[in-house]
């Protein structure tokens, strides 16, 4: 009877492995201990170990594969056995029971290092009624149809309902996160990771009756809003990088360029110099300009910067993005010129689908409301926001002394799938040394 | 009183002369004979049938009986109202039902009075008034007193006119127990309803003779007193005085728009149901009766009285056999009902899995050869 | 919509009497119908306008008033049967279980049963256990009758209207507890059809279906729970025989979740009928198994509170439907 290696368990969260590196081929000799393959889990690179003596008679996974816990890997001929009759399909190559797609414990959302692989969202298989190992899934007949009329595996989602049971209520708000994830950028190619399974539960207040409520409808950009960012704080590892620019250049650059061009009417504002340094920082640092997309990453060739835009109250409020297509290509009054047309248009009348989509990286400015700092939550599918404050005039210490000079406080919000604390810290860097020696920018 | 000491009663008034009995011609004797022999041969044959499997269910013979049905469908017009409870061939035949449509209904087929969906107790034949064969002891007497009331009040509410029906409510002695049948009275005494409740007091109620099942056992017409119902008692044995005495009455009540209440003597000759061995009374009594058949006693009266011989007797016997026979041969070539008729006549109206109502054949023929 | 508002009673009492008017086929028949003006009022005055040919007193005689009824029925007259109290036709239930809805069936078509029996059902009224009697939960089983059951004045003219000029037998179920509710009634003809069920208020969450006085209980219920965000569907099922299951249909599987209620009890009621038609007509549309509010499965008892809490009361039924769209 030969023995059957599979993919071992190397992590408390480990679902699949990937074999690095065998140790071993067909035919060598094991024995118990030996480590005969490197591992990598979610976490880490880890040795893999048999128990049993015996000749390896078929390797089943090869090396960079990626395979379930509980998978066959291998199989090992035990002495006295012909490892050349030991057949291919063993009988106990079933995943371990206790690895089964989280059906019923809802994972904590702590995702910052060691996201678990997600499936794609499109990608989902349709609903089944059993989880992996074959247990039932308690699952409500409407909540069955529903998930099969969104390909939502029903594996994939905790069960509300009495002793677990899937309700319409759970598909209906997995499909409203799948949703505003994949339609996030429009036209923006990216599979954007489908939410984690479980992990979100968000309690819906319907009443307080002793708050003396009134309610306020919903528009359809605030639902729009409020399923974006639910999704993009609760499916992206967010973490901020701040840092503080020195002013006084680019507003003396400002004052005296807006002196000069105010008879063609151009009147550049600060965040036209931050559009423009953002954009041309890409080049040294693409991953700023990238989506994390699943299992890999998308870096983006083209720079399109997008600029949060506020709402007027008469039209409802709200908050659009504007996207400044190839940021990167056009000059300061170019950038200018177009960020007050589409704020005017957004303002006015609304953009169009195509002048919201696509953005790369994305600005919010809060300077002009005096705000001196704060910190933005990333527009999907983008890998960071940048979110400025105010220019203030403030003391600071310069050349060893103390001065009074003017001062911007620029907040990085970051997915750290994506962008790690030290490239934060190196764009920054990037941005800076453009924002405080503003020449730069006009070149 | 038993059934066996009054026996005194049963075959008096046997030896005059029939012209001194009865005003009835040789015609309707005639008629009568050969009813009384058609229910005889039926039901013989249906028992056969029934212990063949040819019947299920149910199943109470009527022989002994047959003067009684006879008389008293004879004393009445075609147009009176006649409902019944469950051992109903009789009635049916009396009333003019072809035997065919009877036995095709006990057969379970689509040819009998009823499509097959009521059996032996439940023969219908809308077409000469007759309203039922009724299943439960006692629950057809208030529809008597019903029909009654419709009767009279089509005759005098909604025509105008005054009463000119008369309906007859048939019951066996033991349904004189049951509280329906009290109401039944009273309420047809409360509204003047010309109905008559005809008791065919053969003695027994199933397996309980009549002494051991009510009061005033010897006088019962007293329960129809106490409702103000006039009272009658018949011999039951001979069709000539059930036919007399029943006519008197049923013209009264036409008349008066009255009810009353006849007990009519009588005597089942075979138990109380095909599966009845009949333990609870002796051969004895039933010999005696059996010497008193009212075939017979017709039958002899009319060869006295010159009307019929014994050839003619037997050609006529030979005749009904063969209806009967013929009716057997229709009833087996009927077919089964179909299976859709399982959602027929449940309601008028087709709605959800009913598929509303038609007539049975024994309508549709009437109808055709009207 | 008429402007006009009259009782519950004198909706009850202007079906019978224009009916009466048209066919004189038609007629009442009761205890205290006629020189008492019925015991409850409802037909008040008719004993003046059709006299006691048309209108008549019965003495307390179920059994017999009620087979006597059929047979006339059998010979093609259309009566009217009021009993005081349906409690009170259990006396009477061999014609009205084994005749009337048998008839046409064992006759094999040749004598239907158009008849009307009406009367007051169900508990409220402090009557104790035996004068209590919701009869839809026992009577709805036979096939062969009709049912209906109204809980709004117009539904009681319209409906009882329909009732007398159907061909079968018709099921009449009034309600004690609404013969004083006012409403408008349209003047003249007025039919509703059997098999209709009607929505009393739309929603979007729960379907809440039901029969007679509970629409009421359901509908008190639905406002109550509209403050907590929750929108009831309320139908009202008008007729239990036929039973329109088509528009409970739709509702459930618009809301994808479905409360009964009935006054009846619960066991082999058309609560569990329906709950089981929506079972099946619904499976795959359901998101929790139908929930049935029902009148405690005890006798009736007296003591007003008691009384209260053995119906299936607003409270129930909210509760109810919490549970059924898994709101704690």
């Amino acid at each position: 009877m030969s023995i059957t290696l599979t993919m071992p368990r190397l992590s408390d969260t480990m679902e699949q492995g990937t074999i690095i590196k065998w140790n071993i081929k067909e035919g060598d000799e094991v024995a118990s201990g030996a480590v005969v393959a490197d591992v990598e889990t979610d976490k880490a690179t880890m040795e893999m170990q048999v128990y049993d003596d015996g000749v390896v008679a078929r390797i089943l996974v090869d090396e960079g594969t990626q395979v379930p816990v509980g998978t066959a890997i291998a199989l090992i001929a035990e002495e006295g056995e012909d490892p050349s009759s030991v057949d291919d399909a063993p009988a106990a190559a079933e995943p371990a029971p206790t690895e089964a797609p989280a059906a019923e414990a809802p994972v904590s959302a702590e995702p910052v290092t060691a996201a678990p692989e997600t499936p794609a969202a499109p990608a989902a298989p349709p609903a089944s009624t059993a989880t992996g190992d074959g247990r039932r899934i308690k699952v409500s007949p409407v909540a069955r149809r529903l998930a099969e009329e969104h390909r939502v595996d029903l594996a994939a989602i905790a069960g509300s309902g009495p002793g677990g049971r899937i309700i319409k209520r759970d598909i209906l708000e997995h499909v409203e996160r799948a949703a505003s994830a994949g339609a996030v950028g429009g036209t923006v190619p990216v599979p954007l990771p489908s939410v984690e399974p479980g992990a979100i539960a968000v309690p819906v207040i319907r009443e307080v009756p002793a708050l003396e409520s009134t309610e306020v409808e919903v528009s359809g950009m605030r639902q729009t809003i409020a399923r974006r960012l639910v999704e993009s704080k609760q499916t992206i590892p967010h973490y901020q990088v701040k840092m503080c620019f020195a002013m006084d250049a680019i507003l003396d650059l400002r004052a005296s360029m807006n002196e000069k061009l105010a008879a063609e009417g151009v009147k550049l504002s600060v965040n036209d110099f931050i559009v423009r340094a953002s954009a041309l920082a890409m080049a040294e640092h693409p991953m700023f300009n990238a989506s994390w997309a699943g299992d890999r990453i998308l870096v983006h060739n083209r720079v399109n910067i997008g600029v949060a835009v506020s709402l007027s109250e008469e039209r409802g409020g709200g908050l659009v993005v504007a996207t400044i297509r190839d940021a990167n290509l056009k000059s300061l009054r170019m950038i200018s010129a177009e960020t007050k047309s589409l704020a005017g248009k957004a303002r006015d009348r609304g953009l169009a689908t195509e002048e919201m989509s696509d953005a790369t990286f994305t600005i919010s400015n809060l300077g002009m409301f005096g705000v001196d700092d704060f910190t933005a939550i990333i527009n999907p599918p983008n890998s960071a926001i940048l979110a400025c404050g105010a220019a203030i005039e403030k003391p600071v210490v310069r050349d060893h002394q103390l001065a009074v000079g003017w001062e911007m406080a620029a907040n990085l919000s970051l997915d750290h799938r994506v962008i790690d604390g030290a490239m934060a810290a190196r764009y920054l860097a990037t941005l800076k040394s453009m924002i405080e020696e503003p020449m730069r920018l006009l070149a | 009183m038993s059934a066996v000491t009054d026996t005194a009663r049963a075959s008096s008034g046997g030896r005059r002369p029939l012209a001194d009995r009865t005003s009835a011609t040789p015609d309707q004797l005639g008629h009568w004979l050969r009813q009384m022999l058609l229910i005889r041969e039926f039901e013989v044959r249906t028992m056969q049938a029934y212990q063949d499997k040819k019947i299920g269910g149910f199943c109470h013979i009527y022989i002994g009986q047959e003067a009684v049905a006879v008389g008293c469908t004879a004393a009445v017009r075609p147009e009176d109202p006649i409902v019944t409870a469950y051992r109903d061939h009789g009635h049916a035949l009396a009333r003019g039902m072809a035997p065919k449509y009877c036995m095709a209904e006990m057969f379970g087929r689509i040819g009998g009075c009823a499509k097959g969906k009521g059996g032996s107790m439940h023969m219908f034949d809308k077409p000469n008034n007759l309203f039922g064969g009724h299943g439960i002891v006692g629950a057809q007497t208030p529809l008597g007193t019903g029909l009654g009331f419709a009767t009279k009040y089509i005759d005098e509410v909604i025509e105008g006119g005054s009463n000119r029906h008369v309906t007859l409510c048939f019951l066996g002695d033991g349904a004189l127990n049951q509280g329906a049948f009290y109401e039944a009275m009273n309420l047809a005494g409360l509204f003047d309803i010309p109905v008559i409740f005809v008791v065919e007091n053969n003695g027994y109620s199933m397996g309980t003779s009549i002494d051991r099942g009510t009061t005033m056992a010897n006088r019962i017409i007293a329960k129809g007193e106490g409702c103000g119902i006039a009272g009658h008692e018949l011999e039951g044995m001979d069709v000539i005085d059930v036919y007399e005495g029943m006519k008197a009455i049923a013209d009264g009540c036409r008349a008066e728009s009255r009810p009353a209440m006849v007990d009519i003597r009588t005597y089942r000759f075979k138990g109380h149901s095909m599966s009845d061995p009949r333990k609870y009374r002796t051969r004895e009594e039933e010999e005696h009766w059996e010497t008193d058949d009212p075939i017979t006693r017709l039958r002899d009266a009319m060869i006295e009285g010159g009307m019929i011989d014994e050839d003619g007797f037997k050609a006529l016997n030979r005749e009904i056999k063969g209806e009967v026979r013929e009716s057997i041969k229709w009833a087996e070539a009927s077919p089964e009902p179909d299976l859709s008729e399982l959602y027929t006549d449940v309601y008028v109206e087709r709605f959800g899995p009913y598929l509303g109502t038609s007539m049975p054949q024994i309508v549709t023929d009437a109808e055709e050869n009207r | 919509m008429s402007d006009r508002v009259i009782e519950f009673r004198e909706a009850l009492r202007e079906a019978m009497s224009q009916e009466m008017r048209r066919d004189e086929k038609v007629f009442l028949l009761g205890e205290e119908v006629a020189q008492y003006d019925g015991a409850y009022k409802v037909s008040r005055g008719m004993l003046e306008e059709f006299g006691p040919r048309r209108i008549i007193d019965t003495p307390i005689s179920e059994s017999g008033f009620a087979g006597m009824a059929i047979g006339a029925a059998m010979m093609g007259l259309r009566p009217i049967v009021e009993f005081m109290s349906w409690s009170f036709s259990l006396v009477a239930a061999d014609p009205i279980l084994n005749n009337a809805p048998k008839m046409l069936y064992m006759s094999g078509g040749q004598f239907g049963c158009p008849i009307v029996f009406r009367g007051n059902d169900g508990a409220g009224g402090q009557l104790g256990s035996t004068h209590s009697w919701c009869v839809e939960g026992m009577f709805s089983n036979v096939p062969g009758l009709k049912m209906a059951i109204p809980a709004f004045p117009d539904d009681a003219k319209g409906l009882l209207a329909s009732a007398i000029r159907d061909d079968d037998p018709v099921f009449f179920l009034e309600s004690e507890r609404l013969l004083a509710m006012k409403g408008h009634v349209p003047e003249g003809d007025h039919y509703v059809p059997f098999g209709k069920a009607l929505v009393r208020k739309p929603g979007t969450d729960v379907t809440i279906i039901s029969f007679g006085r509970p629409v009421h209980f359901c509908l008190e219920a639905a406002e109550e729970l509209e403050k907590e965000g929750i929108s009831c569907e309320v139908i009202d099922g008008r007729t239990i025989r036929p039973l329109d299951l088509d528009t409970i249909v739709a509702s459930v599987k618009k809301t994808n979740s479905c409360v009964v209620v009935d006054q009846s009890w619960s066991f082999g009621s058309p609560g569990s009928e329906v709950a089981a038609q929506v079972h099946a007509a619904c499976f795959d549309d359901l998101d929790n198994h139908v929930m049935r509010v029902h009148s405690a499965d005890v006798p009736t008892p007296y003591a007003s509170n008691l009384e209260q809490e053995y119906l299936p009361n607003a409270r129930r039924i909210a509760e109810a439907v919490r549970s059924a769209l898994y709101v704690a």
